[in-house]
């Protein structure tokens, strides 16, 4: 599992009236998720520790570099419903011809777009559960961060940072983490990991 | 010095510290106010410099749908019809509508694009590609987020979906230039599909537009010159990244 704690450094991401900012709180929520995956037995590597801001492209390098990765990137919404949690996939992207049995770096999710589509639902329908208001199923969306990486990917974004306080946040945190922990484990047995390592720069 | 002259200059001193406070605030607020006047003239003088594209009386006046955010809470997108007189000519009726959405509804709240944001400049090409090109503030005034972003940019596509039929697809620049995400999440390096709808080319069957909640086109669109031919296929939804560029 690759966890992405989104934005850093120079980048703070949205920003809350009470100081509030979400490069900061996914980093904290990223320790979370990772504790929970790994009780259930999968090994996580972090695209960030700390306050560094990766590119979108070193990013994605993290998760390209395994074999059989699964990608989580962390955001913190600046707008909707106070205490849900939404799921993107990345939008439909032009197929890649598989001629050379290379993927395009620019397109690299498009072979694992149905595979995307099928975690970020487990997902979502566990936050469902967790988070009354949050939508059933995920939805798609072009996440840039997603494009470039060629592996099973989603985004999972926590509204808001308009919340009156930071521990309104840190109380969902737990839900979060598990709903991740729990939509892993139930999409581990559909994935087929392919032969090949993902897409070559 | 005098006792009496002492007691003169203290009395002064006291008068003029109580005045001092008093036309302290009264004066920052002037000066606030003062400030807040030349920048909404700024922002005025930069709206007519950026916007030339009066809307003509003379023009039909047609029900134009812009899509305008339903519910601040829930974060998802309905037509508001307005009636404006609008052109026939594709770039300028583009321009008008976007103005219109740019220039937000009533209630401030449901706004999808910052107050601050203007249209620059947009073009058509003859494949039915439009790019559109925003001052900065669209990227820097947004509230960063994935849903955010998608609202800001879906109200874009689906107003000139809704509005427009020649446009197919639309590519979005930042003052001109290309430009990685909106704000950190949406992808602006792709362009975006508008509209789903292809125009039917000789021989050719036209693909089912995939869209089942299309809103209809107003009358005097569909009496606009005919759209160019484009090549899109049928599962394309309004809004969704299109073709990528060529990238390095």
């Amino acid at each position: 599992m690759v966890l992405d704690p989104a934005h850093g450094g120079t980048d703070p991401g949205a920003r809350g009236t009470g100081g509030i900012r979400e490069s900061e709180i996914v980093l904290d929520f990223a320790v979370q998720v990772r504790r929970a995956l790994e009780l259930q037995g999968f090994q996580v590597v972090q695209t960030r520790q700390g306050n560094e801001n990766p590119s979108f492209d070193d990013r994605s390098a993290t998760a390209n570099a395994q074999r059989g990765a699964v990608f989580v990137t962390l955001h913190i919404s600046s707008t909707g419903l106070p205490g849900t949690a939404r799921v993107y996939v990345n939008s439909d992207l032009p197929p890649v011809g598989n001629a050379s049995g290379l993927i395009p770096w620019d397109r690299a999710q498009a072979p694992f777009l149905g595979l995307s589509k099928a975690f970020g639902d487990l997902v979502q329908g566990f936050l469902a559960q967790r988070f009354k208001g949050s939508p059933d199923t995920s939805q798609s969306a072009s996440v840039r961060q997603l494009r470039t990486t060629a592996a099973p990917a989603i985004a999972v974004e926590i509204s808001s940072v308009t919340v009156e306080g930071r521990a309104d946040l840190d109380r969902m945190a737990p839900g979060v983490a598990d709903a991740i922990a729990r939509g892993a484990a139930a999409f581990k047995p559909s994935y087929i990991v392919p032969s090949a390592p993902g897409a070559l720069p | 010095m005098t006792p009496s002259w002492k007691s003169w200059l203290i009395g002064g001193l006291v008068v003029a510290v109580f005045g001092a406070a008093i036309y302290f605030p009264i004066l920052r607020r002037r000066v606030k106010r003062a400030a807040r006047l030349q920048q909404q003239s700024e922002e005025q003088a930069r709206r007519e410099l950026t916007q030339p594209i009066a809307i003509n009386p003379g023009d039909p006046r047609v029900k134009t749908k812009v899509f305008w955010v339903s519910d601040a809470i829930d974060s998802t997108l309905a037509p508001v019809t307005v009636e404006l007189p609008l052109s026939n000519d594709p770039v300028l009726r583009s321009k008008q509508v976007l103005n219109t959405l740019l220039a937000g509804p009533v209630d401030a709240e449901l706004r999808t694009l910052p107050p601050d944001a203007s249209l620059l400049a947009f073009y058509l090409l003859p494949d039915g590609t439009a790019i559109a090109d925003f001052s900065e503030a669209l990227a820097t005034s947004i509230p960063s987020g994935i849903v955010s972003e998608q609202l800001a940019v879906n109200s874009i596509t689906r107003t000139l979906e809704a509005n427009v039929p020649q446009v197919q697809r639309l590519k979005i620049l930042i003052h001109g230039q290309e430009v990685e995400t909106l704000a950190g999440h949406l992808d602006l390096t792709g362009t975006f599909v508008v509209n789903t709808k292809v125009a039917q080319e000789p021989g050719k069957p036209t693909p089912t537009a995939s869209s089942t909640d299309k809103p209809a086109l107003p009358a005097a669109a569909e009496k606009t010159p005919t759209p160019v031919l484009a090549t899109l296929t049928a599962d394309e939804a309004p809004g969704k990244l299109g073709q990528t560029e060529s990238r390095p």
